[in-house]
């Protein structure tokens, strides 16, 4: 095996991640303002606002502990490896060093297990709040994630999420319809788990309403800049997912100049296109009671087991 | 080397349990408690070494010991299955031994105390030999040994009404669970006329039957759901240390029994359905009746029901994929079993000693009541946290790999090319992902909770750390929940196996790695400013911990949720200064959640029981020649069905 080559991807992976997830927090605002008839954020501003808060002191409760200090750090850690996960613009050459898709599954979870210990730490009413319903959620997409990655290890019969791309890419059927289903699930998850409309409510500090704003409420200076940037990162790596699974093409494995631009290029589109789509659902739909969210984790169940069936009788 | 290591082990066992008794009655209490202790950690020591070159070698060492007749004999083989659960049972034991140094100290009767250590190392040098026993008989022996041990210890507090109903409710389960077993070992010894496990014979029908009567002796013994409910009663009622044992340890011998017998028996695709049903059952309404608890030690219970489930799961799979012909996958699923037995009994007994500091500490057993005990207990917390994170299946600890072999076999159920099994399995993997996913939110509300925030009782504000040996003995076993997750790829290669796993070691690294990265990157880019302030009070002069969350508010969005399995009942009660109810005055609510299985299974048969009991209780007169003659009515009976059948 090439270490080289692959300590090159991780690189280059990771440092996309890092530096555009950022970008699509603000595009997706910037599509819902249009579709309220505002004009928005510019598209920057959310390297703006985690430079600012980098500049900002930080303000401890306190009550809190080092649970408060470590976990933005454990988030950042944990969404870092995850990225190497997800190849957004270059294939890896085939490794058992990254991409199982239940370990990338649960280095989310380690992030969102912190992160949900962080807002009791504070004692404030609204971080337990928030903790609470977010562990409430998660629990249940989670037999939905696992039954779509499920079906996704039966159709490209492998779990490792490189070698999926690299399947997706392969193939010659343009669009397959246990992809069309799988891909109708993981959007629900992106909603989900990137805490959007209809689950949650990214704009508002209400607290009927707020699930991840209010868990990282008592973040603050650089400790919420380490939040904020892992929850764009979370939602590129799932918008990744996404997005090479279902349209991979132009997505390389070379690591020739052209080949990387071009895959590039492309990803960038097809990412803008479904950042729009992102931002459209979430200003067609209202936010939805805490109690109604099962019905739509639901139909995302629904759909991943239907997948699972088409697999097992084709 | 091993004929030397298996008695020294057993010797050092017998002295452990002699010493206290002497050391009671010739009064030098304390004394005589620590070299019994010091005792136990040597025994366990020897039987660790015993139990690892085993392991490490693969080879089998067996011992003969006493025959009462040539039906009835002690014997003993370890291979390597035996010699791994000695290890679990060895290394879990020491640690416990050695908190127990310090943790007796705080039983309130001398007398007590002593006698909780020599019963303590009853119950584990029983536990060892249930384990080597070879023969039916002497396993039934031993087992029965572990149960009354394990039942003198549960009712170490004897005078608390909530113990008596606890040691009543483990007395009559785990009895119960003997008899299934004797049930199945008789039926076993009618087709082959040996109660030797060497020389069981295939034969379908008598195999099946005697299959249902084992899995429901060692079943009701690990806890399944719907027998599960003597631990939620035994383990708050019992001592730390022995709950640590008892759930760390004793309930892994009966996963132990189960895999052995499968292994000698001539496996059906049924039992597999249903060991993979109870499991998946098991572990996700443990885990939902784990929600709910407040109760630190009852929690704890609750999530070993869980954990045996997942065990079972990954069992079911082994035996399902076995039959199907596929041995790869069928053997990663028993081996993510077998490491989910070790791993359990690793972390639930670190929980299980770390909650007992907590207990010693708070003088409650109620998480309300406990708050911001990091600060005050830190070291513990950490132990605590790193017991929740592995339980919670967070890599790259030990919990999360056995949890992605199992994970990993049922990704593959497509192979069956059945699809009336895949469909179960399918089912029982959705499942047993809310499973997990709930694992984790009930160990953010159990450490968020107990750890964080601000103290809600007056004895949470004093609470003290503990002394050391009960911060090293709960270490130990922290240790390896962080060495058996990241060596785990390194641990199995040793042993000769290969997976295909990711190697934790480099993902273990990778986050490392990243952490002091952004933590050294953060100081160098980010402001350096902190400043310490107060929580926002919502408008309150000073924040109290009245504003905290509660562990019943933290769980409350899931108890709505899943209403239907609670059966949640609310009720209401307002009362108004003016007639139109306007002007709210006061009022009360409740939260009632039904115990199912108590009210609908346990009562009903208890009942009947009841009833047919007061009807033989006119045969017991209490007179010595009616007793007699019963005997002697007996005999006849018993002579004259040996004359007709001979």
């Amino acid at each position: 095996m090439d270490y080289l080559a692959l300590i090159a991807y991780g690189i280059l992976n990771m440092l996309f991640v890092l530096l555009i997830s950022p970008l699509f927090i603000s595009l997706i605002k910037i599509v819902k303002a249009h579709a309220q008839k505002r004009k928005g954020p510019p598209l920057l501003q959310t390297y703006r606002n985690l430079a600012k808060l980098l500049k900002k002191e930080t303000v401890y409760s306190s009550n809190s502990s080092w649970i408060m200090r470590a976990t933005p750090l454990v988030n950042v850690a944990a969404i870092l490896v995850a990225s190497l996960f997800v190849p957004m613009i270059i294939i890896p050459q085939p490794t058992d060093l990254v991409g199982n898709i239940i370990l990338f599954l649960y280095l989310l979870a380690m992030a969102k297990f912190f992160m949900a210990l962080s807002g009791l730490d504070a004692g404030s009413t609204f971080g337990g709040m928030g903790s609470s319903r977010e562990m409430a959620i998660s629990a249940l997409i989670e037999p939905v994630v696992i039954v779509v990655f499920a079906a996704m290890a039966f159709a490209f019969k492998t779990i490792n999420l490189p070698d999926m791309f690299r399947d997706a890419l392969a193939s010659n059927v343009l669009i397959d319809p246990v992809i069309i289903l799988i891909s109708i699930s993981l959007f629900i998850i992106i909603i989900v788990e990137s805490a959007r409309v209809p689950v949650d409510n990214p704009e508002t500090h209400l607290e009927l309403t707020m699930i991840h704003e209010a868990m990282i409420l008592e973040q603050s200076g650089k400790n919420l800049a380490m939040m904020e940037l892992s929850s764009a990162m979370k939602q590129l790596l799932l918008m990744g997912v996404l997005i090479n699974i279902l349209v991979p093409w132009g997505l390389t494995a070379d690591f020739t100049p052209q080949a990387i631009l071009i895959s590039l290029g492309a990803f960038l589109l097809k990412a803008v296109i479904l950042a729009v789509i992102i931002g459209l659902f979430e200003s067609s739909c209202a936010k939805s009671r805490l109690f109604r969210l099962p019905g739509l984790f639901a139909i995302a169940l629904f759909l991943a087991i239907i997948t699972l069936i088409i697999e097992v009788f084709a | 080397m091993l004929e030397f290591l298996f008695p020294l082990g057993l010797a050092a066992f017998f002295l452990a349990v002699v010493v206290p008794l002497v050391g009671s009655k010739i009064g030098a209490g304390k004394v005589t408690r620590q070299a019994s202790l010091i005792a136990t950690i040597v025994a366990c020591g020897a039987i660790l070494a015993f139990a690892l070159e085993i392991v490490f070698s693969n080879q089998s060492f067996s011992l003969f010991v006493y025959q009462i007749t040539p039906q009835f004999q002690f014997s003993f083989l370890v291979d390597r299955l035996a010699a791994f659960f000695l290890t679990l049972i060895a290394v879990v034991s020491l640690a416990v031994a050695i908190y127990s140094i310090s943790y007796v100290e705080h039983t309130e009767h001398e007398e007590r105390k002593n006698l909780i250590v020599s019963f303590m190392n009853i119950f584990i040098v029983s536990m060892v030999l249930v384990v080597a026993s070879f023969s039916m008989f002497s396993f039934l022996f031993f087992w029965e040994i572990m149960a009354l041990s394990s039942f003198l210890l549960v009712m170490s507090e004897f005078e608390k009404k909530e113990t008596q109903k606890a040691g009543i409710f483990y007395f009559v389960m785990t009895h119960l669970s003997t008899l299934f077993l004797l049930f199945a070992f008789l039926f076993i010894y009618t087709v082959t006329g040996t109660f030797d496990m060497g020389q069981i014979r295939a034969e379908p029908l008598i195999t099946s039957v005697a299959f249902v009567f084992l899995f429901l002796g060692f079943g009701i013994k690990a806890g399944i759901i719907p027998f599960h409910k003597w631990l939620p009663y035994a383990h708050p009622a019992s001592p730390s240390n022995i709950s640590a044992l008892m759930s760390g340890v004793m309930i892994k011998v009966a996963v132990y029994g189960l895999i052995r017998f499968l292994l000698l028996l001539p496996m059906q695709t049924w039992w597999g359905i249903l060991i993979l049903a109870a499991g998946t059952t098991s572990a996700v309404l443990g885990v939902i009746y784990a929600l709910k608890e407040h109760d630190i030690k009852r929690l704890l219970a609750y999530h070993s029901i869980e954990n045996i489930g997942i065990i079972l799961i990954g069992v079911g799979l082994y035996v399902i994929f076995s039959l199907a012909g596929f041995e790869a996958i069928a053997f990663l699923a028993l081996a993510g079993a077998l490491f989910h037995t070790l791993n359990h009994a690793i972390f639930k007994s670190l929980l299980f000693m770390t909650s007992g500091s907590i207990v010693n500490a708070t003088g409650t057993r109620n998480i309300e009541e406990m708050g911001g005990l990091i600060k005050r207990m830190p070291k513990t917390a950490l132990l605590f946290l790193i017991g929740a994170v592995s339980i919670s299946a967070l890599p790259p600890f030990n919990g999360f790999v056995s949890e992605l072999m199992i994970f990993q076999a049922f990704f593959q159920s497509t192979v069956l090319a059945n699809p009336f099994l895949e469909v179960i399995l399918i089912s029982s993997l959705a499942v047993f992902a809310l499973t997990s996913a709930l694992a984790a939110a009930c160990f953010v509300k159990a450490f968020g909770i107990t750890f964080l925030a601000l103290p809600r009782s007056e004895e949470a504000k004093e609470a003290k750390e503990s002394p050391k040996l009960m911060i090293i003995g709960p270490a130990i076993l922290a240790a390896m929940c962080v060495a058996l997750g990241v060596l785990s790829l390194q641990l199995f290669s040793v042993l000769g196996f290969s997976f295909p796993l990711p190697n934790m070691l480099f993902i273990g690294a990778l986050l490392s790695g990243f952490y002091v990265f952004t933590f050294a990157a953060l100081r160098e880019v980010a402001s350096r400013r902190e400043r310490i302030a107060e929580t926002w009070g919502c408008g309150f002069p000073t924040q109290t911990s009245k504003m905290e969350y509660t562990a019943s508010g933290f769980s409350e969005p899931i108890v709505t949720i899943l209403k239907s399995i609670f059966r949640t009942q609310k009720k209401s009660e307002r009362n108004y200064y003016d007639d139109k109810g306007v002007i709210f005055k006061d009022g009360k609510a409740e939260i009632h959640l039904m115990n199912f299985f108590e009210e609908r299974l346990y009562m009903p048969v208890a009942n009947i029981v009841r009833k047919v009991s007061l009807k033989v209780n006119n045969l017991q007169r209490g007179d010595v020649d009616l007793h007699v003659a019963y005997a002697f009515a007996t005999i006849v009976v018993f002579l004259l069905i040996i004359w007709w059948f001979a």
